[in-house]
């Protein structure tokens, strides 16, 4: 889910901004350069990916994929979702302009904590790296929900009962989420280990 | 002190939002009749020898020969006005600024009202939830319906609602004129000019081209995997597949960033794409950007000293 | 001229363009890639690159344009090594051809992504936007130029993509598996491109038909070596070495000659003589008046009307973009068109296109897209186990399915990590074990080296199911079909026996499928290569150590000999043959004769 414009405070949207520009930039810092290309080129993937509608119930819920972008990118997993959130919102049917930097935010942040925390406990073994995967998965779309819940209430108490609303939501994508980003990592750890070691970052270790 | 509501009977809570369902639904299906229908009058081929706009139709008036730094700022500007509007008049003022816009640039409505379609999900939710749940001032305009005395409606709610709804509209509305009057190219190195790093632009092109691509391989995975029985649900056995088709995309992506990149280097790539020639702003731009800031920073006067009482 | 602006080409102070030596690469995981590979590639070589599927042949092109960094060894270009700003230069004068087309056009429409070389060439814009027009008319894109390359069709994005390089007056020019799924038309528009091409041509394919004529030298790799370094012309002619290599496609001559019964597997009996007319038993698959459009407009279908009959085997043949894939994804249910579809005499609404899948199965063009499981076993059980078979059934299909396909014992293995051929057959096995009644396979042969293609026509005839067959490949269309479908623009244009549709002539001009240079490739290369299959004697100078009564000495010699030998040579109406002047002088081995007495002069 993601804020459209005219939701946010204005001054909320535009702090935002700043605040996503600095972590962009330092997400760009902690990219290799030559890697750029790549990240684009994985950006489209989580795009399609979290075009992908999966039955739950009586409803459906796409993937936000917050985890996985986290665990595969690691500190260039929020330059990714910043580019994937403005091909969203430049070229297909979205407006959310003026939200931009809030829903990068929104999603960057929890993809950088799941990237932190993966690699950190991720281990050597297949079925400790699918619990961990599992577990940012999860983590990473509560903490997106949460922070979507903290930014519509800087509107005021008026919006209160939408942000309950919007969490309450999120519970089926959570669940969702993680598992099925706990069975893609165990995919991946048996098929191709070496995506998951952020083959795109810098050497130097995570902060 | 709490006002005092006035009093509807129950039925027509489920009468009013059964009508808002059906309402709700009614506009959708005729928007995407809409949609389809003008998809079909343009059924004809396009002549692809002709430079081709980011909008399906190459167009001529004022907004497409802004320069696009000017054109950038000019609405960038205007659009962060507008989100800062608080009274529903001066929103629809805005709203009704963007639309005339698509007229004057003569582009499609299909792919603007594909866009309202998008977000008609979140702002629903707004137009539902916020006459309940917002918390009654004193002054306030209450409806009870029936004996439902903990749900009372508020009008005031529903105005915030309206308000936002129709400010995201205005927004929406004004990203075709933004960006299909310019190949995306180009709209592109005015944002790098501006400042946004040439990497972003870069990104977002090779994003935008490959996203295709990935969609059709994902299409075609998922069909393979129909046709050998899958049936989409949230079973354990689904699930999996679902962990395997992610996966394999990814493993696919990665592959595939691999080749890319060599293809690139091997056409000569050192990290900068060209660029088209720089087009040189003159002051009829600048006059335009102008315009259309002081058009923001008027609606934005307007709301705050005469519309500030409601 | 527009090419002032170009840099001026690297001068070339040694003799050979290319110089590896001792070169070895290996994959990260140790996987050996190349081994000591010492190659000369001299200016204005047209080199053919061949070898198993795995064999080494792109990661030896990748050193060639420095894409790669050998491990040990060097790799010279024009006299320098490939590395640091000649590296730089040298890519700007070496175009890379890459399998797929998509990998290689990244650009948000066609001119800016042909215009893209030359940039890099340091042309401005508008120089650089009018070798972009010159190279998109020479692949006949012009009308095309502002399409963005996602709106383009497979065989468009081949040539786009030939384009890209065109547009940098390359030297030298690598191609990787050009006209792999390209139909005849495409393949001549490349083959005449590449023709008319005056640089260095380095050429991975597979086909050595298409080869032929293209290239005069042949670089056979194995496993990472140089295994021997021909004319392409000697190449051919020798079987033992193509077979060695997994390179011979001598198989698709067998019954070649247009002879009455083109058809040598066992023919259904019930097979009436015109198999497009068997009235009394209901089709199995029967569509009439069959229309169906994209979402976007596009009007792929129009009109169809088919009838397919139980244990038929049928082709399907046209242009890319005749419309063939979406009539097969009509057929099995994933598109839904307007007209009358009925499957075994029964109407297909939702719930039955739903079940559609329990009988119909489909093998992919590329394999990539049906294979999705992280082991052989789980792919193969993955349809036994959707149909909800026990878990004991599901392992007997499984077990079935891969003995079918010749993979046993690959159970527990990465299907990611198989070779091109195996993948194809793991996709195969996956639908087979459905026990589909009709099988679908939509370019099989891609991709394939003749090797693999040789065991999957072996697998292919042993099915039992319907078949119906989607290829470009005529020697495949000859071996397992008996009526075939053309498709021309959305419609089908002729149905007729397989026979009648080989012998048709004016297809070329009907919707430009042109077989005639393929054949005409094959009966050459017949020729020669059945001629070299004998003995005989013959006379020629040789060196040895010989004795002359108690003289010892070695010298060449000339005396006759009878042994296997290779000529180029042909042979006349008798039977005759005739030999055209031979090498003098060469070695081999002659047990005993150096005790033989020998007379000759000093």
């Amino acid at each position: 889910m993601h804020i459209s414009d005219g939701v946010l405070p204005t001054t909320v949207a535009l702090g935002s901004y700043a605040l996503s520009a600095v972590i962009a930039a330092w997400s760009l810092k902690r990219t290799r350069p030559e890697a750029l290309p790549k990240v684009a080129v994985v950006t489209a993937t989580f795009f399609v990916a979290s075009l992908i509608h999966i039955p739950f119930g009586p409803t459906s819920v796409h993937l936000l994929l917050p985890g996985l972008v986290g665990a595969l990118l690691g500190a260039s997993g929020f330059i990714a979702i910043l580019v994937g959130l403005l091909l969203q919102s430049l070229l297909f049917q979205f407006g959310g302009l003026t939200a931009l930097g809030a829903n990068a935010l929104m999603m960057g942040l929890p993809a950088l904590a799941c990237g932190f925390f993966f690699h950190r406990f991720k281990g050597k073994t297949a079925k400790r790296q699918m619990l961990v995967g599992g577990l940012c998965g999860g983590l990473g779309t509560m903490l997106a929900a949460l922070l979507l819940a903290c930014l519509l209430t800087t509107g005021g108490e008026d919006f209160f009962g939408v942000a309950k609303l919007a969490l309450a939501a999120h519970v089926p994508v959570i669940i969702i989420e993680t598992i099925v980003t706990a069975l893609t990592v165990s995919f991946l750890s048996r098929v191709k280990p070496e995506l998951l070691q952020a083959p795109f970052q810098t050497r130097r270790k995570m902060p | 002190m709490t006002p005092q509501p006035i009093i509807l009977p129950g039925w027509s809570l489920a009468g009013g939002l059964l009508l808002l369902l059906l309402m709700g639904g009614a506009s959708s299906w005729g928007i995407r009749r809409l949609v389809r229908g003008a998809r079909q009058r343009r059924k004809g081929e396009p002549d692809w020898s002709l430079p081709q706009l980011d909008g399906a139709t190459a167009g001529d008036s004022p907004i497409h020969r802004w320069e696009v730094r000017c054109k950038l700022v000019g609405m960038l500007g205007f659009a962060f006005l507008v989100v800062s509007l608080q009274d529903l008049r001066t929103a629809a003022v805005a709203g009704a600024i963007t639309l005339s816009l698509l007229f004057v640039t003569r582009l499609p409505f299909d792919r603007s009202l594909a866009r309202l379609l998008a977000m008609s999900g979140f702002l629903g939710m707004f137009l539902l939830v916020m006459p309940f749940s917002a918390p009654a001032h004193p002054g306030d305009t209450l409806i009870q319906f029936g004996n439902l005395e903990s749900l009372p409606w508020n009008l005031r709610g529903l105005h915030k609602a309206a308000t936002i709804c129709l400010k995201a509209c205005a927004v929406a509305l004004l990203m075709e004129p933004l960006l299909a009057t310019a190949p995306l190219t180009r709209t592109l190195q005015g944002l790098r000019r501006l400042g946004v790093p040439a990497a972003i632009g870069q990104m977002l092109l090779l994003a935008h081209r490959y996203s295709y691509v990935f969609k059709h391989e994902a299409w075609r995975m998922a069909s393979g995997m129909r046709l050998r029985g899958f049936q989409p649900g949230s079973n354990r056995r689904a699930l999996g597949a679902f962990g395997n088709f992610l996966g394999m995309l990814f493993v696919r992506s990665f592959e595939r960033t691999e080749r890319v990149y060599d293809a690139m280097q091997a056409r000569g790539y050192r990290d900068r794409f060209p660029e088209p020639e720089p087009q040189p702003a003159t002051a009829k731009d600048l006059l335009l950007a102008g315009f259309f800031l002081l058009l923001g920073v008027a609606l934005l006067l307007a709301d705050r000293c005469y519309f500030s009482t409601f | 001229m527009h090419d002032l602006n170009r840099p001026a080409p690297l001068p070339n102070p040694s003799d050979a363009l290319f110089a590896l030596r001792g070169l070895s690469y290996a994959y990260p995981g140790d996987i050996q890639a190349l081994r000591d590979i010492n190659l000369a590639i001299a200016p204005g070589d047209r080199l053919g690159l061949v070898g198993h599927n795995g064999s080494g042949k792109t990661t030896l092109v990748k050193q060639l344009c420095g894409l790669l960094q050998p491990q040990r060894g060097e790799a010279f270009y024009k006299g320098e090594k490939l590395r640091g700003d000649h590296l730089q230069r040298a890519r700007l004068e070496i175009g890379l051809l890459f399998q797929d087309p998509d990998d290689q056009l990244f650009c948000h429409s066609l001119i800016e992504d042909v215009a893209f070389g030359p940039r890099n060439q340091g042309l401005p814009a508008a120089t650089a936007e009018v070798a972009a027009r010159r190279a998109l008319e020479q692949v006949e894109l012009l009308d095309h130029a502002y399409k963005a390359p996602h709106a383009l069709s497979y065989g468009q994005k081949k040539r786009a993509a030939l384009a890209g390089l065109l547009a940098m007056r390359p030297e030298v020019l690598i191609l990787d598996e050009p006209t792999a799924n390209l139909d005849p038309r495409q393949e001549c528009l490349f083959l005449d491109l590449l023709r008319d091409y005056s640089g260095t041509l380095i050429v991975i394919s597979h086909d050595l038909l298409f080869l032929y004529e293209l290239c005069d030298r042949a670089l056979v790799l194995d496993t990472g070596r140089i295994h021997h370094d021909y004319g392409m012309r000697e190449l051919v002619a020798h079987r033992p070495s193509l077979r060695e290599h997994g390179l011979d496609f001598s198989f698709r001559f067998a019954g070649n000659e247009k002879d009455p019964s083109p058809r040598d597997n066992p023919a259904p009996a019930a097979m009436p003589e015109s198999s497009a007319t068997p009235a009394s038993s209901t089709p199995l698959i029967e569509l009439g008046g069959y229309h169906f459009s994209y979402p976007d407009g596009t009007a792929a279908l129009k009109g169809i009307d088919l009838r397919i009959h139980s244990t038929e085997r049928v082709a399907l043949v046209g242009e890319n973009g005749a419309g063939k894939s979406t009539l097969l994804a009509c057929l099995l249910g994933i598109h839904r068109g307007k007209g009358f579809y009925r499957y075994d005499g029964q109407e297909m609404d939702n719930r039955r296109r739903k079940q559609l899948w329990n009988r119909v199965g489909l093998v992919f063009q590329d394999c990539a897209d049906q294979l999705f499981c992280p082991s052989v076993f789980d792919e193969v059980a993955f349809g036994p186990r959707q149909r909800g078979y026990t878990e004991m059934e599901v392992e007997r299909r499984v077990a079935k399915a891969l003995r079918q396909v010749r993979l046993e014992g690959f159970e527990p293995r990465v299907p990611l990590k198989l070779s091109g051929g195996e993948r194809k057959r793991l996709a195969l096995a996956g639908v087979l074990a459905l026990d589909p009644e009709v099988l679908i396979l939509d370019e099989p042969t891609a991709g394939l080296d003749p090797q693999g293609e040789e065991l999957l026509l072996q697998i292919l005839r042993e099915v039992k199911a319907t078949l119906l067959l989607v290829s470009h490949d005529m020697f495949f269309v000859r071996k397992l079909t008996e009526r075939t479908l053309v498709m021309h623009r959305g419609s089908i244009l002729r149905d007729y026996p397989t026979a009648s549709f080989l012998d048709d002539s004016d297809l070329a001009s009907l919707n430009g499928l042109d077989y005639t240079y393929r054949d005409r490739c094959a009966i050459e290369i017949r020729q020669i290569q059945h001629e070299h299959e004998h003995e005989h004697l013959h006379k020629h100078l040789h060196e040895h150590q010989h004795r002359h009564g108690d003289l010892l000495h070695s010298h060449p010699h000339e005396h006759e000999h009878e042994h296997r030998h290779r000529f180029r040579h042909s042979h006349d109406e008798e039977g005759g043959h005739s030999h055209p002047p031979q090498r003098e002088f060469h070695d081999h081995p002659h047990p005993g004769h150096e005790d033989e007495p020998h007379d000759h002069e000093h």
